[in-house]
């Protein structure tokens, strides 16, 4: 779709008189209405564990099961320096970090732990649209607070995309010659310069604009690409990794969404708006079963989690691969 | 004030005689207490959505991507005023499955963000359609549902849903916290029996704030709306300015007066209402036309969007008057 979006007007405070308004307890998300989400609070509580790096929550995990196997998002965990995890009310702060899949985002951890309550899973993913979730929201030493909403959208694939390489290129008759570089992109720090044409991007010949919009449509930020240009005659190769596109005017209303956003082989999308510290605890269904894992914040209005099916699958790759049990 | 005075009135009615039989007893709850009351809210949700989503539709306007609701079997769209940005613009628009249907905008509300677009394919239809909350039955505290385009039309996932609740009430606006996003302007509000409530407007820069046009800002204008009228001025779209309009013919004056079309130019108002070069133009908003200047005066009086009669001699030998609405110059 190329058309562009038709931004909404952002309203200043405090213009309207004359309101009705609904005190804060009473709305979707005020205490009021979630605790009437108590039980499933209580799975929060238990099955669910808060990421730390050191004191600093970074995000939340899915205990998988009784013996201290916890999955969270991989990528909020690079460069934590401190990893701990918090279960219920207890704090561990010797973390194993396993190993990871990059295709989901997640990591699987190890806590010394005996008798954790795994999460239990929900029969199934399919379930209507509508149907209320239960999700992480902010929580306290002692207490796992539960954020509410319903499943939004179609199950499906994300593709990758929002990689961008920091360049803005020029067709001159049949070569694509770079026109100008964002000082800080991948490009530049890669080593390429204005006037360089390029010849290959990971293989494909490049010959116009198009080539280049095909073969980078779906790379996904934090990933390199392999780039061959000509330099005064002279073929130059260079590895730029590529950084997240510019950012449209929904990202910067949407406040903190996840990084890694897109190219996930499956997700249930749900409308609770949890920032990106919020990611990667379970999502679970009216009777507290684990419908998925929260995997990412993709903006305001958007949230995704990988489906229950697709995650048991994963723990048990992840275990297998990984565990020495 | 006046409109605040009746509102309060409203609320203060005893529940039994606004005859709601089939209002959800939840929404009279202060909040929802138990499993039960959890499980009304989904299965009202659950059952009203496929209707409201089919109804649903993606609006491409110009540049922009924007949302709407069809309200009327012959392809009625409600929408935000600063989505359809105009009167007589061309509007692509885009159903739940995909299909692509032509339309064009009719009137809007500049100061209160509402407006309206209709299907004018020949084609298609009868369309599905939502009903309105016509009596105002909604009241604070409401549980509401939202749907949308977020971020422009995207076959695999469909509209998006969001739940939340009626969390602030005045004159011209509801407040909700279902989250809305670019794309989702114009796009429904509904109460749990898939009544359309209100259209998606605005948003606050917290995250919970996302503003909705009420139904009776638009029933209050509907005539006015339906007629293709410009109400208001501003902010949500600006007035098209004098000499903004664009017809598409360059005419020599005949001996025997009236001006004789020389040119129409590709894709323009003249073009679609089917003038043709030889034709002669006769009449223009019952001003007999015989110079050129005339027309290019007359043309410096209108905006774009201003509907134009023209009493046309055809090349056929037969006279036709011919009704059309100025481009955008």
């Amino acid at each position: 779709m190329n058309a562009k979006l038709i931004p909404f007007i952002l309203l200043l405070a405090g213009s309207l008189q004359a309101a009705q308004t609904l005190e804060t307890a009473n709305r979707r998300n005020g205490n009021s209405v979630v605790a009437a989400f108590e039980m499933q609070r209580q799975v929060l509580q238990t099955s669910s564990a808060v990421i730390l790096d050191k004191r600093a929550e970074i995000g939340y995990g899915v205990v998988i099961s009784a013996d201290g196997y916890i999955l969270a998002k991989a990528s909020e965990l690079v460069g934590v320096s401190n990893l701990w995890v918090r279960v219920d009310t207890d704090l561990y702060r010797e973390v194993k970090l396993l190993g990871t899949d990059e295709d989901w985002d997640v990591a699987l951890l190890k806590i010394e732990a005996t008798d954790l309550t795994p999460v239990s899973y929900a029969p199934s993913s399919d379930v209507p649209q509508g149907t209320w979730v239960v999700a992480n929201g902010a929580t306290s030493l002692k207490a796992r607070r539960a954020l509410v909403g319903i499943i939004s959208a179609k199950t499906r694939t994300i593709p990758d995309g929002g990689g961008n390489l920091g360049i803005s290129i020029q067709e001159k008759s049949g070569a694509v010659i770079i026109e100008d570089l964002d000082p800080k992109g991948g490009a530049s720090l890669a080593g390429l310069k204005k006037d360089d044409q390029i010849v290959e991007i990971d293989g494909h010949q490049i010959g116009s604009f198009d080539d280049v919009v095909e073969v980078m449509k779906e790379r996904r930020a934090g990933t390199a690409v392999k780039m061959m240009v000509l330099r005064d005659g002279k073929e130059i190769t260079a590895e730029p990794l590529l950084k997240p596109g510019p950012l449209t005017r929904n990202d910067t209303m949407s406040g903190a969404f996840s990084q890694r956003r897109s190219g996930f082989p499956r997700v249930l999308q749900h409308d609770i708006i949890a920032n990106k510290e919020m990611i990667g605890g379970p999502l679970l269904d009216l009777q507290g079963r684990c419908l998925g894992m929260n995997i990412a914040r993709a903006n305001r209005a958007e949230s995704y989690a990988i489906p229950v099916e697709d995650l048991k699958k994963l723990a048990e790759r992840l275990m297998k691969q990984y565990s020495n049990g | 004030m006046k409109a605040f005075t009746m509102f309060l009135l409203t609320a203060m009615l005893p529940l039994g005689a606004m005859a709601q039989e089939d209002r959800l007893y939840v929404n009279d709850k202060k909040v929802p207490e138990n499993l039960q009351d959890l499980e009304a809210i989904q299965s009202a949700l659950i059952k009203a959505l496929p209707h409201a989503r089919k109804a649903t539709v993606c609006l491409e306007i110009a540049e922009g991507s924007g949302s709407g609701v069809i309200v009327s079997p012959e392809g009625l769209i409600l929408t935000a005023a600063h989505v359809s940005g105009g009167v007589g613009r061309k509007v692509k628009v885009i159903m739940e499955d995909g299909t692509e249907h032509d339309g064009e905008s009719l009137g809007l509300v500049s100061n209160t963000d509402a407006a309206m677009v209709k299907i004018t394919d020949s084609k298609g239809g009868p369309y599905p359609f939502v009903e309105l909350d016509r009596n105002d039955q909604t009241r604070l505290g409401d549980w509401v549902f939202a749907l949308g385009h977020s971020g422009g039309f995207d076959k695999a996932r469909g509209s998006v849903l969001r739940l939340g609740r009626l969390v602030r009430i005045s004159p011209s606006t509801f407040q909700s916290d279902c989250s809305l996003i670019g794309g989702d302007s114009g796009g429904p509000l509904f109460d749990l029996n898939g009544k359309l409530i209100g259209i998606h407007s605005r948003v606050g820069t917290n995250l919970p704030v996302n503003m909705h046009v009420p139904m009776s800002e638009f029933t209050a204008h509907w005539d006015e709306m339906l007629a293709s009228q410009f109400l208001g001025d501003g902010p949500f779209a600006e007035r098209p300015k004098k000499g903004s309009g664009f017809l598409g013919v360059a005419a020599e004056p005949r001996p025997e007066g009236g001006l004789s079309v020389t040119k129409v130019g590709r894709e323009s108002p003249a073009e679609e209402a089917g003038i043709e070069e030889g034709d002669v133009i006769l009449k223009f908003n019952d001003t007999e036309l015989t110079t050129k200047d005339q027309l290019v005066e007359l043309l410096d009086e209108m905006a774009a969007g201003d509907p134009l009669q023209l009493e046309m001699l055809r090349k056929n030998g037969k006279e036709e008057t011919l009704k059309l609405r100025l481009g955008e110059r």
